[in-house]
């Protein structure tokens, strides 16, 4: 899911920055007269006469000004809304064959099991799971805060050995691509053993 | 790393340092593949520029497309009569006005901002750990890991204080102490930042540099 917005988010950057430097770079270009066979001469005014009156001769301009902004408008929103969605899974399907009915389990029951597991754990303080992505092969975004004194190889090794795999086999997966995020939360109020 | 297990004796760690079950691994830090992987899934995600970029833009296509429909419907909402909608830039503004040159290079410098926001990888937000799964992803949020070997160097007895600052491949630790005779404590604290990075198995070696101050006016 990162992967995914961060595509989204970068490739939108390039494609803006690129239009606004190449749409500078043409006007400083001509005003710096680079090339003024091509450009135009750099002491002509910025709008002729002929150009400012444009709009009100002809009718078509200005809608076809409304009907571009309101597209590019749209198009932000989109991105916008593509770069903050989770893509969070709420149903998987259990049964792959259709023909004998369906069974569907709620994704939040999934990661609520193995959050409750790892919570369960007196090294582990809070952890949140999120599955993302298609229904049929999702992804695991796993956050985990463990005690600061806790053995951080026992903690991992639990949720590798233990909690993950217990996830896959209550999805039926032979794999779920997992980003875990370790953090660590001093112990004020236990001793750990 | 073998040098701080056999110096974790003599630290403060409530846990003894035994022989304690280490997960499997893949042998990771000789695999390309692996970094990569974990590498491009902390790298910034450059969010915040790209949806503050995609809110101007949508504010700016709706102030754009409310006016050119009023001006369209020749009720202008604006005061600017639509037959010299260019206002100032007629025609006393040139091409190669100061103005108009060096709104063109901010323009420009913004453009250029942008795509190198685009295209840098940016430094990763978290330090990746070894995973013995493929499949798996692991890393420390760089704060987190501050302040977690913080706390440890703090710990240490006759440590006061404890800064952490972590780089790509160094961590460096400023402890402060008020003991007259500090000696063997910036081995202690070293010892124990070390076997903590060692238990946590970063995907890349980690030096571990450690400065001890003395403060005076402590303990007698």
């Amino acid at each position: 899911m990162t992967r995914h917005t961060a595509r989204v988010s970068r490739t939108g950057l390039a494609i803006i920055g690129l239009i606004l430097l190449l749409g500078a770079g043409a006007v400083l270009a001509r005003g710096l007269s680079a090339s003024t066979g091509v450009m135009g001469s750099p002491d002509a005014p910025l709008l002729t006469q002929a150009q400012v009156q444009y709009p009100a001769a002809n009718s078509w301009v200005w809608p076809v000004v409304a009907a571009g902004s309101f597209v590019i408008a749209l198009l932000a929103l989109w991105w916008m809304a593509a770069q903050s969605r989770t893509r969070a899974v709420r149903r998987l399907p259990l049964e792959p064959d259709r023909r004998h009915g369906t069974t569907t389990l709620r994704a939040d029951a999934a990661t609520g099991a193995l959050t409750d597991e790892l919570d369960s754990d007196p090294s582990i303080r809070a952890s949140d799971a999120l599955l993302h992505g298609s229904a049929t092969t999702p992804g695991l975004r796993l956050g985990v805060t463990a005690e600061n004194r806790a053995d951080p190889g026992l903690v991992r090794a639990g949720i590798e050995t233990e909690a993950l795999p217990r996830l896959r086999g209550a999805l039926e997966l032979e794999k779920i691509p997992t980003v875990l995020r370790l953090q660590f939360s001093r112990a004020f109020d236990r001793h750990l053993t | 790393m073998n040098d701080a297990d056999t110096r974790a004796g003599d630290t403060a760690v409530l846990v003894p340092d035994g022989e304690r079950p280490v997960p499997a691994r893949a042998g990771a830090w000789s695999l390309p593949g692996p970094r990569r992987k974990a590498r491009r899934e902390f790298r910034p995600r450059r969010r915040i520029p790209g949806v503050l970029l995609a809110a101007v833009l949508v504010a700016a296509g709706i102030v754009g497309c409310v006016w050119a429909a009023s001006a369209a419907l020749s009720h202008p909402l604006w005061n600017i009569p639509y037959r010299d909608f260019a206002g100032p830039l007629q025609s006393s503004v040139h091409w190669d006005d100061t103005g108009t040159l060096l709104v063109a290079s901010a323009v420009a410098f913004v453009g250029f901002l942008l795509i190198v926001m685009a295209v840098v990888p940016g430094r990763t937000r978290a330090v990746p750990l070894a995973s013995g799964d493929e499949s798996l992803v692991i890393g420390v949020p760089r704060r987190s890991l501050r302040r977690s070997l913080g706390w440890l160097a703090a710990d240490v007895a006759g440590i006061d204080k404890a800064k952490v600052r972590i780089g790509r491949h160094s961590v460096r630790v400023r402890a402060t102490t008020r003991l007259r005779d500090p000696a063997g404590l910036r081995e202690s604290v070293q010892g124990v930042v070390e076997d903590r990075l060692a238990r946590l198995d970063p995907l890349w070696p980690v030096r571990v540099k450690v400065r001890l101050r003395r403060k005076e006016g402590g303990q007698r």
